[in-house]
C-alpha cells in the first residue's frame, strides 16, 4: 500500500458524515490513493447513503460497476462510483455486497436518477436484482439473448461463445410519456441519421412537434469486458481500451493505466504525464473541430462543414506525428508512455497549434455571424438545470447548462495536476450554448498544449519495475471531449485482469437527450442529437409516429436528414 | 458572407492527389509489421507482447518444428513486437495498404526447427535461438565457465535442473556433506 497521511487524505469529512447520519451502516474504509476511498456499507442503508452523498454533500455519479466476488469473498459486489464535487473533491466509491443466495438490491434508482443504465445494466450482466427498479427493461443483452444467461458472471460462459438466438421478433418496448395526447411514432434507428452509427430513436410527435422521445442502444455492443478478463493480462488491457472509441481513444488508454498505476501506487514520470495531457488536448482539438463540423452540417450551413473538416485534417497530422498514428492510438503503458516528443515534433506542433489558432478563430467568427446558425441552435434542445443535476451528464453536454464540472480541473491526473484551467460554462442551456462551450475549449487546448510543450521536463517517459499484487482496484478517470470517461478495474491472479469496467463520456449523457427532445420539432431532432456528440460505437432511421392520426411512417436517414438542413419541405406531408 | 467568399477563394484545392500520387505520412508512423525469416530466431517474444494475438507460435512435435506466423487482419500497429525483438527481424514498415482479394492472404508464415535435448530427446526451445546464445557466449570462449555453458546449451531446461543436482549432491558426498 502506498503511505498515506491523515492530512493528504480526501473524503474523510464524507466519511465521517456518513457514519455521523447513518450509524452502523459503515463496514469497511480503505484508500487506494490519497484522493479515492472506497466505503463498505451494510446493504439495506444504500439508497439512503447514495442519496445523501449525491444530493446533500455535492457528489456526481460517474457509473456503478458490478463485479463478481464469489471466488475470494463469498458475494457480488456493488461499487458506486460517486464524483464528489462540492467540498472536499475527491471519488467516493460506495460499495455494496449482494448476497448470491437472494441476488438481490434496494434499487438506488428512485432516488438518484443517474443509477438508471448502471443498474439495469448489473441486472443484464450479472443477474443482480434492483428491488423497486421501474424500468424491467433489458439495456445491453439482445432481444434474442437465453433468460438466465449472465455473461460477466465468472462461471457463466466462454467469451468465444454465442449463444443460439431464442426468438427472433424485436420485443424491446419503447417509453411513452404523451400526457394523453395523440401523437405520431417516428422511429429513427438503427442508423443514426447524423453520425451513421447505430441506435433506435423513437420520436412521439403531434404534428411537427417532439411530445415526447425514446431510444434503444447497444445494437453493437462489442463484449470488450468480457474479452479482457478472459484472455487479457492486465498490461496489455491498454491497447484494447484505446479501440473503445475512434475518436477519444488516447482518454480511455490513460484512463485505464490510471487505474493499475493507482492501484498498485506506480509513480509516472513528469514527462510522460505531460506528453499524456498535450496528447490528450491533441484528441480534444480534433474532436471538436469534428462536431462544430457538424453542427453546421445539420443547421444546413455546409460550406462551415468543409471548411471546419478542411482545418481538423492539420490536427490530425498532429495526431499523426506525435504518436504514429492518426487515431492516437497505441501510446500508454502502465507506467508511463512510448513514443517522446522530440525537438523538432515540438517546433512543427507550436507552427500548427498557431496556424489552427487563426483559421478556426476566422471560421468560428463566421459560424456565430451566420444568421441561418443563430436561428436554429438558439433556444433549441434545452437541458434543463433539475434534469442536469439528476441524471450526471459530463462534457459540454453539462458545462452548456452552468454546471463547471470538468474532470481535469475537479480530479487532475497527468499533466494538468499544475495547470490553472478553469472549466467554461454557458447558463443557455441549448445547443448553441453547448456549441460556444467546445469552441471556448478548443481555444483552451491551443493554451494548454503550447503550455505543456514549453514546459515539458527532462527525464524518463517510462517506470518499470513493479510488484503486481492480485485483488488490487482502483477508479481511473480523465476528460475526453465528450466529458468524463471513467475505468474501474481489479487485478486478478497471474496479473490478468479480473474485471475491468469502461464507462465512455456519452454513456452518461444518453439518459438526458429524451428531456432534450421534448418540446422540439422533428427538423431539430439530428442537430440535438448531434449536439451531445454522441459516441455509440455506434445508429438507425426514425419511425414517426403521428398520435393525433395513430399513423406510422418510416423516414429514411437522407430524407430526415436533408430536413433538417432545408428545414422546409417536410416528408412527412408525403 | 463576403468574409466567407474570401475565405474558400484564399483556400483554394484542399484536396490530395492521392491514390494517384503518394500520401505524404509523418516520421515514425506505424504501419505493416514486415518480418525477415532469416534473422529470426523464433524465440516467440513477439508472439507473447503482441496484444490481440496476431502473432502466434504453433509447434509441431511430430515434425519437430515451429511455426510463427502473423495475421495482418488482426494486427493493430501498435509496434510491441519490434520493441521486444531481440534481432530486429520484425520491423514496423508505414505500408498501410493491406487489402487482399484472399482472406487468406493476411496470413504469412515461417517454418523453424526445434532442438531436442541431447539427454532426454525432448524437444525445448527453437534451434536458431541456441545457435544465438552459442555465438554470444563463444565471443568469451577463453573461460572455463563459458565453455561449459555452451557444453550445456544443447540440454533442456529440466535435465539441465537433473544434472545440477545430481552434481551438487555428488560434490557434497565428497565434501563430508551438506553445512
Amino acid at each position: 500500500m502506498m503511505s498515506k497521511t491523515t492530512e493528504t487524505r480526501k473524503g474523510t469529512s464524507h466519511i465521517e458524515a456518513i457514519r455521523r447520519n447513518f450509524p452502523g451502516a459503515v463496514k469497511r474504509v480503505e484508500w487506494q490513493v490519497d484522493e479515492q476511498v472506497t466505503v463498505t456499507i451494510a446493504l439495506d442503508t444504500l439508497p439512503d447513503i447514495v442519496e445523501y452523498l449525491y444530493y446533500e454533500r455535492g457528489g456526481w455519479l460517474s457509473v456503478m460497476v458490478g463485479n463478481d466476488e464469489r471466488g475470494f469473498n463469498d458475494c457480488y459486489a456493488l461499487y458506486y462510483i460517486l464524483s464528489m464535487e462540492g467540498e472536499d473533491t475527491c471519488f467516493c466509491v460506495v460499495r455494496a455486497e449482494v448476497s448470491p443466495d437472494t441476488c438481490e438490491f434496494p434499487s438506488v434508482t428512485p432516488r438518484v436518477p443517474a443509477c438508471a443504465w448502471s443498474e439495469r445494466e448489473v441486472r443484464d450482466m450479472f443477474g443482480l436484482k434492483p428491488v423497486g427498479l421501474p424500468d424491467r427493461r433489458r439495456l445491453v443483452l439482445p432481444d434474442d439473448w437465453p433468460e438466465g444467461l449472465y455473461p460477466l458472471r465468472k462461471d457463466s460462459m466462454d467469451y468465444r461463445y454465442r449463444p443460439e438466438p431464442v426468438r427472433d421478433v424485436e420485443n424491446y418496448e419503447f417509453l411513452r410519456d404523451t400526457q394523453g395526447k395523440h401523437t405520431t411514432t417516428i422511429p429513427m434507428g438503427p442508423m443514426h441519421i447524423t453520425s451513421d452509427e447505430p441506435g433506435h430513436f423513437r420520436l412521439y410527435v403531434e404534428g411537427e412537434d417532439i411530445v415526447d422521445a425514446d431510444y434503444r442502444m447497444f445494437y453493437v455492443h462489442r463484449g470488450m469486458e468480457k474479452c479482457a478478463e478472459s484472455r487479457m493480462d492486465y498490461d496489455a488491457v491498454p491497447f484494447l481500451a484505446d479501440r473503445i472509441c475512434g475518436i477519444c481513444g488516447c482518454a480511455h488508454s490513460v484512463a485505464y493505466a490510471e487505474v493499475i498505476e493507482s492501484a498498485l501506487g506506480i509513480v509516472v514520470p513528469a514527462r510522460a504525464q505531460c506528453i499524456r495531457a498535450i496528447v490528450l488536448e491533441v484528441e480534444r482539438l480534433h474532436s471538436h473541430l469534428l462536431n462544430l463540423g457538424l453542427v453546421c452540417h445539420y443547421s444546413g450551413f455546409d460550406t462551415g462543414f468543409m471548411n471546419f473538416f478542411r482545418v481538423r485534417e492539420k490536427s490530425m497530422d498532429l495526431a499523426e506525428m506525435l504518436t504514429g498514428a492518426r487515431k492516437t492510438y497505441g501510446l500508454n503503458l502502465i507506467g508511463g508512455v512510448r513514443r517522446d516528443i522530440l525537438a523538432e515534433q515540438k517546433l512543427t506542433t507550436l507552427r500548427v497549434i498557431e496556424e489552427l489558432r487563426h483559421e478556426v478563430g476566422d471560421l468560428v467568427e463566421m459560424l456565430l455571424s451566420t444568421p441561418n446558425f443563430l436561428a436554429r441552435t438558439e433556444g433549441v434542445g434545452i437541458l434543463d438545470k433539475k434534469i442536469a443535476r439528476d441524471y450526471s451528464p459530463v462534457g459540454p453536454t453539462v458545462r452548456g447548462s452552468g454546471f463547471a464540472r470538468d474532470t481535469r480541473i475537479d480530479h487532475p491526473y497527468d499533466g494538468y495536476k499544475n495547470l490553472d484551467l478553469t472549466a467554461r460554462t454557458q447558463e443557455t442551456c441549448d445547443v448553441k450554448g453547448r456549441t460556444l462551450v467546445r469552441v471556448a475549449e478548443f481555444m483552451d487546448s491551443l493554451d494548454i498544449i503550447q503550455t505543456l510543450l514549453e514546459n515539458v521536463p527532462t527525464g524518463p517517459i517510462l517506470t518499470e519495475g513493479w510488484t503486481v499484487e492480485p485483488r488490487r482496484y482502483a477508479v481511473g478517470a480523465t476528460e475526453a471531449p465528450r466529458g468524463e470517461d471513467v475505468h474501474w478495474s481489479m487485478i486478478g491472479d497471474n496479473q490478468k485482469c479480473y474485471r475491468w469496467r469502461a464507462k465512455a463520456a456519452t454513456y452518461s449523457n444518453w439518459p438526458v437527450l429524451r428531456y432534450m427532445l421534448r418540446g422540439n420539432t422533428i427538423s431539430d431532432a439530428a442537430l440535438i442529437i448531434g449536439s451531445i456528440d454522441p459516441c455509440y460505437s455506434c445508429t438507425d432511421r426514425v419511425t414517426v409516429v403521428d398520435v393525433k392520426k395513430g399513423t406510422q411512417q418510416v423516414i429514411t436517414k437522407d430524407e430526415l436528414e436533408a430536413y433538417g438542413r432545408r428545414h422546409s419541405h417536410s416528408p412527412l406531408k408525403g | 458572407m463576403l468574409k466567407l467568399f474570401k475565405e474558400i477563394r484564399k483556400t483554394g484545392c484542399a484536396t490530395v492527389g492521392y491514390p494517384f500520387e503518394p500520401l505524404a505520412q509523418a516520421d515514425g508512423v506505424r504501419g505493416k509489421p514486415e518480418h525477415t525469416a532469416d534473422a529470426c530466431i523464433a524465440c516467440a517474444a513477439c508472439a507473447v507482447a503482441c496484444p490481440p494475438n496476431a502473432i502466434q507460435m504453433i509447434p509441431d512435435i511430430e515434425e519437430g518444428t515451429v511455426t510463427w506466423s502473423i495475421n495482418y487482419g488482426r494486427c493493430i500497429f501498435c509496434g510491441r513486437c519490434e520493441e521486444v525483438c531481440p534481432t530486429r527481424a520484425i520491423v514496423l514498415t508505414k505500408a498501410f495498404e493491406l487489402a487482399v482479394m484472399s482472406k487468406a492472404d493476411l496470413e504469412t508464415k515461417s517454418v523453424y526447427r526445434l532442438q531436442a535435448c541431447s539427454v532426454c530427446g525432448e524437444y525445448f526451445a527453437s534451434r536458431k535461438q541456441i545457435e544465438l546464445a552459442a555465438r554470444i557466449l563463444g565471443q568469451d570462449s577463453d573461460q572455463t565457465e563459458v565453455l561449459q555453458a555452451i557444453d550445456g546449451l544443447g540440454i533442456c531446461p529440466t535435465c539441465k535442473r537433473t544434472r545440477d543436482g545430481v552434481a551438487a549432491s555428488n560434490h557434497a558426498k565428497l565434501t563430508g556433506g551438506v553445512r
